[in-house]
């Protein structure tokens, strides 16, 4: 290995883009890839825990399955603690040491990895979820049961969607979260962005050159979630302003092919 | 004329606070009933109660005769049949007019999607809104809002439909139009039963009139009778207090 480092630092972070350039460009595919898979699972997982825990329980349903929903809720409510409860890297640790030793398992490297992130994710978006679906009025639930829709139903069509706009922020937070938090995967072997940049740094004893890289690199990975979700949001929102067919008969409204929402409710044009 | 609801010994309490108290009446086919009485006398109760909205304590309520308390009934189908109209609108918000109006027919009365769209329009049309299909409830004022949520209400065909005070939660100058929408449906001989403080409204579109006091009926007659000669006290002196206000 011929080790003539140039002396200054831009110098030696070129090199070691030059170099090693590819891998860190790999640690952050894995890191990203990694982050939004979990977070999807995650959030799949939390929607179906938080609905379990928001279903109340209705005394004039037969015993047993009060009892199941009893049970159901119980177990997630310790999956909850326990996972929010304790850090990930240890989580990690853990897991992929005690499947192995307790169970026999020797979990693949990729599968821990999306298992833990996605169960993590999943603790911390169950309560979200929870909060979620409380925070659509009562009013859009008995407008859907007066209409005839069953409970299941009136949560898939009505408070579902209006909990999945509500809690969007969250599931971007959730996301940044774990494209930062996926470096404690590096504990269990993750070839991820912080692995790869420490393994960089370590060949050369550059580790401010090598963090300088893994820095810009994971804030334009944020920075790009950050803003695409953003644009999903305003997507789910649709378009701010309506086009009126013809014109409202009863209230007047004559003239206007296009009201702009700016305008107060209460306020008629004339 | 065909009976299609009745209300038998109806009561509710929640928890030790007794609202509905010994509760009886039916609406024939056509018939415009209207529900007067002061506030917190178990009008929306009563209403919730009818829908199924809140579970009655004790008492019976029947549809052409059937009970629907009894415990196999399938209460979704039989809410379908029983439209209702709230005071909050209630319009889904994750969805625009049209989508308001088709979602039920087409996902639970199971309407192919042309005819439900066809007759989610003629309602529309019917209430003013046809123009504003492609509007999110938010962009509405509270008159549109609400007559939407009657084309909703309509789309689902009822047998009867209930209101609960429709336009209470409207500005003055909005009252007028969501009114006389209902005034039109009156008119057609829709079934209905309106929960309003609206007293001129109740005596020019009602078939009858109720007024309820303090958890029960407290006088039942023609719109003449009780708004001309009532004969209790309690209902004189609500509509002394409320002419005079
Ligand atoms: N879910 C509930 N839990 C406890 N009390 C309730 C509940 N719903 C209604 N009540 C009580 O029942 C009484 C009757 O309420 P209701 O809403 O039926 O009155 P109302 O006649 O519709 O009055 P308003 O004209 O103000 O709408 C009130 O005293 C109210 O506080
Ligand atoms: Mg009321």
């Amino acid at each position: 290995m011929t080790t003539s480092l140039p002396s200054d630092f831009w110098g030696r972070v070129l090199f070691i883009l030059q170099r090693y350039g590819t891998s860190y460009l790999k640690g952050a595919g894995t890191t990203l890839l990694i982050s939004i898979v979990s977070t999807i699972i995650g959030c799949i997982i939390g929607f179906g825990v938080g609905v379990v825990q928001y279903i109340p329980i209705d005394k004039r349903s037969p015993w047993y399955k009060r009892a199941l929903l009893r049970v159901a809720k119980v177990i997630m409510k310790v999956y909850v603690e326990v996972f929010r409860g304790t850090p990930m890297m240890v989580q990690s640790m853990f897991i992929y040491y005690g499947a192995s030793q307790l169970l026999g398992i020797n979990m693949s490297m990729w599968f821990a990895a999306f298992f833990i992130v996605s169960i993590n994710t999943g603790a911390y978006m169950a309560e979200t979820v929870r909060g979620g679906i409380l925070s659509v009025d009562i009013g859009q639930t008995e407008g859907a049961l007066a209409v005839g829709m069953s409970p299941l139903r009136a949560m898939n069509y009505v408070l579902i969607p209006q909990a999945l706009r509500n809690i969007m922020p969250q599931i971007g937070n959730n996301l940044i979260i774990n494209i930062k938090d996926t470096c404690v995967l590096s504990v269990i072997g993750t070839v991820e962005l912080f692995f790869s940049a420490k393994s960089v740094a370590g060949t050369y004893y550059t580790y401010f050159e090598s963090m300088t890289i893994a820095m810009v690199l994971y804030l334009t990975m944020t920075i790009a979630a950050s803003k695409l979700l953003r644009l999903w949001e305003k997507k789910m929102d649709g378009p701010a302003t309506y086009d009126l067919a013809t014109t409202d008969t009863l209230a007047f409204t004559s003239g206007l092919l296009n009201i702009s929402t700016k305008r107060p409710a209460n306020e008629r044009p004339l | 004329m065909e009976n299609i609801l009745t209300v038998t010994h109806l009561q509710k309490d929640f928890g030790t606070h007794k609202v509905l108290r010994d509760i009886d009446f039916s609406v024939s086919k056509g018939d415009v009933v209207s529900i007067i009485g002061s506030s917190g006398s178990g009008k929306s109760t009563l209403l919730r109660c009818i829908n199924l909205l809140e579970t009655p304590t004790s008492g019976d309520i029947l549809f052409h005769g059937a009970s629907v308390l009894s415990s196999g009934i399938d209460v979704p189908s039989y809410r379908a049949k029983v439209g209702m109209v709230f005071q909050s609108f209630n319009l889904f918000d994750n969805m625009n007019v049209l989508e308001n109006c088709m979602i039920s027919p087409v996902k639970i009365l199971k309407v192919p999607k042309a005819e439900a769209r066809e007759r989610a329009m003629h309602y529309l049309d019917r209430v003013g809104m046809a123009s504003y299909i492609n509007a999110k409830p938010r962009y509405l004022s509270g008159g549109q809002k609400q007559r939407v949520a009657i084309a909703r209400a309509l789309a689902i065909q009822p047998e009867i439909l209930l209101f609960d005070e429709p336009t209470s939660a409207l500005d003055p100058q909005m009252v007028g139009e969501v009114l006389q929408v209902i005034g039109k449906l009156a008119e057609e001989g829709r079934t209905m039963v309106i929960v309003t403080h609206e007293m001129t409204f109740a005596r020019d579109v009602s078939s009858r009139v109720i007024f309820m006091d303090d958890g029960i009926i407290c006088e039942e007659g023609t719109p003449q009778k009780i708004f001309t000669s009532p004969e209790k006290e309690p209902t004189k002196a609500f509509l002394e207090r409320f002419w005079n206000r």
